[in-house]
């Protein structure tokens, strides 16, 4: 299950405030996967927040505080970015070059599980990084994608399975 | 419950294990391998799909949407009160992809050269912009390319079109390998005046475009099928120089960024 921010205080800008402070970071690293780019995600995740600033009262559970974020996200993605998308090249220098570890088994591996990423199905794409990104149950991906919980699980294991393949059947990337 | 439904559910959510599966696994202590294994996989997938953490200052700006939101909301007619800076930054950003996809006279490409930070989002929209208007004019620039008459022209005539973009050659002779041969105003940006020079260079025509707009925020790199280009912040606006595949641009960026001097 995906944590539960508490939204705090008494006011609408309060409440928006914590909302922020317990989740920009997961909406962001979700937008810079889905976008694949940090200034377009940097975008997205405004464009995100400014909408939910404006539809706060129609939150009305805190438990779905981040699947409401991730949906609001989602829709603005497909709306804004998906009818033109430059090409860019940044998710693999900056991604890669960012992260904490730049060992090069690391680094391959880390550059190679993106491209496997990127080469998926976004059928397979979506709910596989809803679940390894965004910290969500196959519940909850359901709701997010309005899918059956069934299908969610099918996806999730074919997605992983085709990951797997991407490194060598039942290996599980450097780890043997 | 069979293996491969076993392998299925454990496989779709190893962390999430329900109660079927854990009676399962109780039940047949083989299974726990399966579960070993697919957690296995799960850490090394978590550990290597991490992303960058958000930018410094994104907070803060989030955390200013609603007083921003909120003044905008005073500021504007009713009739607009949905428009708040960054909805405003967004619609000028998108309505340059409209008129970008409505010409798709370039299907450019932007990458940055400073590995520090890539361009904006509106930097990419400004590039692809910059390449859209260099095939408005690809009939000048083909005939600069093919060798047809243009002469060259002199420093009066080149500021004449510089004083477009608020900036003046401070110096020019022609003879210091970037002999101009076409020297007009242009507006690539609404609003944002500029000027387009195009020289002869050593594998064509090369344009050198100043134009008074914010500086980008890092010098990037442009392509198309055709044209490559360099982007270059400057303290006024920006200079953009765009040539054939080949052509050495940063010997002209160093030449002009020496004699250009902004006036406004």
């Amino acid at each position: 299950m995906s944590e539960i921010p508490v939204l705090k205080g008494n006011t609408k800008k309060q409440r928006y405030e914590s909302l922020v402070a317990a989740l920009y970071q997961d909406v962001f690293r979700y937008a810079f996967w889905i976008c694949k780019s940090k200034p377009m995600a940097e975008d997205l995740v405004q464009e995100t927040f400014l909408r939910a600033w404006r539809s706060l009262e129609s939150l009305q559970n805190d438990k779905a505080a981040k699947a409401w974020l991730f949906t609001i996200l989602r829709r603005e993605n497909a709306r804004q970015y998906e009818r033109y998308r430059p090409e860019l090249v940044d998710i693999d220098g900056q991604s890669i070059a960012e992260s904490a570890s730049n060992e090069p088994d690391s680094k391959m591996d880390r550059e190679l599980l993106h491209n496997a990423i990127n080469r998926l199905e976004s059928e397979y794409r979506e709910p596989l990084l809803l679940q390894v990104i965004g910290g969500f149950s196959g519940k909850e991906i359901a709701e997010i994608l309005k899918l059956n919980n069934n299908t969610v699980m099918t996806r999730l294991f074919r997605a992983r399975g085709k990951l797997k393949a991407e490194f060598g059947l039942n290996t599980e990337l450097h780890e043997d | 419950m069979d293996e491969l439904e076993f392998q299925k559910r454990v496989s779709a959510n190893p962390r999430d294990l329900d109660d079927e599966v854990l009676a399962a696994v109780r039940a047949n202590p083989d299974f726990q391998k399966i579960v070993d294994k697919a957690l296995a996989f799960e850490d090394s997938l978590v550990s290597l799909i991490e992303a960058p953490e958000a930018p410094e200052g994104l907070l803060a700006q989030l955390l200013s949407i609603p007083g921003n939101d909120e003044l905008e909301s005073e500021k504007v007619p009713q009739a607009h009160s949905n428009v708040s800076p960054i909805r405003a930054k967004k619609q000028s950003y998108f309505q340059y992809y409209s008129v970008a996809a409505s010409l798709i006279l370039a299907v450019g490409i932007v990458f940055s050269l400073n590995f520090n930070g890539g361009p904006s989002s509106a930097d990419i929209v400004f590039g692809n912009e910059l390449l859209a208007h260099l095939h408005h004019d690809i009939e000048e620039i083909d005939d600069i390319t093919n060798g047809e008459t243009y002469e060259i022209l002199d420093l009066d005539e080149i500021n004449f079109s510089m004083a477009n973009a608020g900036t003046r050659l401070v110096s020019y002779d022609g003879t210091q390998g970037f002999d101009v041969r076409s020297a007009k105003p242009c507006e690539i940006l609404p609003a944002y005046q500029s000027a387009h020079l195009v020289l002869k260079g050593s594998y064509g025509a090369v344009s050198v475009i100043v134009i008074n707009n914010s500086p980008v925020d890092v010098k990037f790199s442009i392509r198309d099928e055709r044209f490559n280009g360099i982007v270059v912040p400057m303290e006024q606006g920006n200079m953009i120089l765009v040539g054939e595949k080949n052509e050495d641009l940063n010997q002209y960026a160093s030449m002009f960024s020496e004699n250009v001097e902004w006036v406004i």
